[in-house]
């Protein structure tokens, strides 16, 4: 049974060397999370508050870039920079910028789902949640 | 933060393949082990190490059940219904036949692209389209060891051919690293149990030609998603002695 013996040690050792090596979960979440969201341009298609869904789809919408530098600008005129964040169980876009003239306009999104052409965002105000359906077009 | 990197990979592949013979050394093995029978005519009985290569033809059948994240994946783009082809290179030991049956010890080192099936699917309405929250990786370097038992089928005269039955159980070692859209979740086993079964093909033992089928019995992924990962090797296997 010699044999048997040393086929075992060796497919032991192996496996024993692979699965020593693994990878920060959070890490490579907030990774993929940004490289689906950046260098892209995200055109909102629709809005969903109350079950009632606002469609922009064939119009001029509203666009917000963001690069893979960290910087973000939308169609408003609003730029500055954005991070990926998990503070807990939700993913989240934070956003740091100014208006043109120069005012301050700090917001954070949910990240509710993300994939490389389809990003809903949302948002609660006032107890009220509002979901923004993003494409590439 | 450690990953293998695809040249530390190869590095070992390439150890493997050089130094297991040498470890195996199972012509001596076999003299030496009372469970075998043995020969002096090894080029009848079988016994001996044998080296193979050859072709695979891979499916991962994927039912991702209550599984949830943040991602989602267009299965126009991810989804693909279809055996995939690969290739794969190992090494065999095996037992003398005693009255018609012999065992197989097999390990081989795969590079697998699989299909992809997905079986279930969810909306993102208003958007259009069908998605899954799992994205499936599709190409993978497994490590397989595979016990077989062999059954010589006598439907010919096997002084000269041998047609043989074989199965028995495999395992899959994933040796490559799961993409990181899967490290977010650790979605991936590193082992998947196979059962297989075959037919085996061998002109006086001077070369045989397989066809194995590999079932997956085991999830290739964690719960609550399950993947099952089945496969068709085709190959030829030759004596080592015919080379070294």
């Amino acid at each position: 049974m010699k044999i048997i013996n040393k086929y075992i040690a060796i497919t032991a050792l192996l496996f024993i060397g692979f699965n020593a090596c693994t990878k920060d979960e959070k890490a490579a979440e907030l990774n993929v999370t940004k490289n689906m969201v950046s260098d892209k341009t995200w055109y909102l298609d629709y809005s969903v508050t109350n079950n009632t869904t606002k469609s922009y789809v064939g119009q001029t919408t509203y666009f917000i870039n963001f690069l893979k530098t960290g910087r973000t600008n939308d169609s408003d005129g609003i730029s500055g920079t954005y991070q990926i964040q998990k503070p807990a169980n939700m993913l989240q876009v934070q956003v740091t910028a100014t208006t043109v003239s120069g005012t301050s306009a700090n917001y954070t999104y949910d990240i509710e789902s993300v994939g490389n052409q389809n990003l809903i965002l949302a948002y609660t105000k006032n107890g009220i949640r509002t979901q923004l359906y993003y494409s590439t077009k | 933060m450690y990953e293998f990197n695809l040249k530390g990979r190869q590095i070992i592949v390439v150890l493997f393949l050089v130094i297991a013979p040498q470890f195996l050394n199972a012509q001596n093995l076999f003299t030496k082990s009372k469970a075998f029978v043995l020969s002096k005519t090894n080029q009848v009985n079988g016994s001996g190490i044998y080296l193979f290569g050859g072709m695979d033809l891979s499916k991962q059948n994927i039912s991702t059940g209550s599984y949830a994240s943040a991602f989602n994946y267009n299965l126009s783009n991810y989804s693909n219904n279809a055996f995939k082809p690969g290739f794969f290179a190992g090494l065999r030991a095996q037992t003398a036949y005693q009255q018609n049956h012999a065992l197989s010890f097999d390990m081989s080192i795969h590079r697998m692209s699989t299909g992809t099936n997905y079986k279930e699917s969810v909306t993102l309405q208003p958007f259009l389209g069908t998605f899954s929250q799992f994205k499936a990786d599709n190409l993978f370097w497994m490590l397989n060891t595979a016990v077989h038992y062999k059954q010589i089928l006598n439907i010919t005269d096997t002084s000269k051919f041998k047609f043989q039955l074989v199965f028995g159980p495999s395992l899959d070692t994933r040796l490559s690293a799961q993409s990181e859209d899967n490290i977010a979740h650790s979605n991936y086993h590193r082992l998947v149990l196979k059962g297989d079964i075959g037919l085996e093909f061998s002109n006086r033992n001077y070369y045989t030609f397989f066809l194995h089928y590999k079932q997956g019995i085991s999830s290739f992924t964690a719960s609550p998603i399950h993947t099952s990962l089945n496969s068709f090797d085709f190959g030829m296997l030759v004596k080592a002695s015919d080379f070294f």
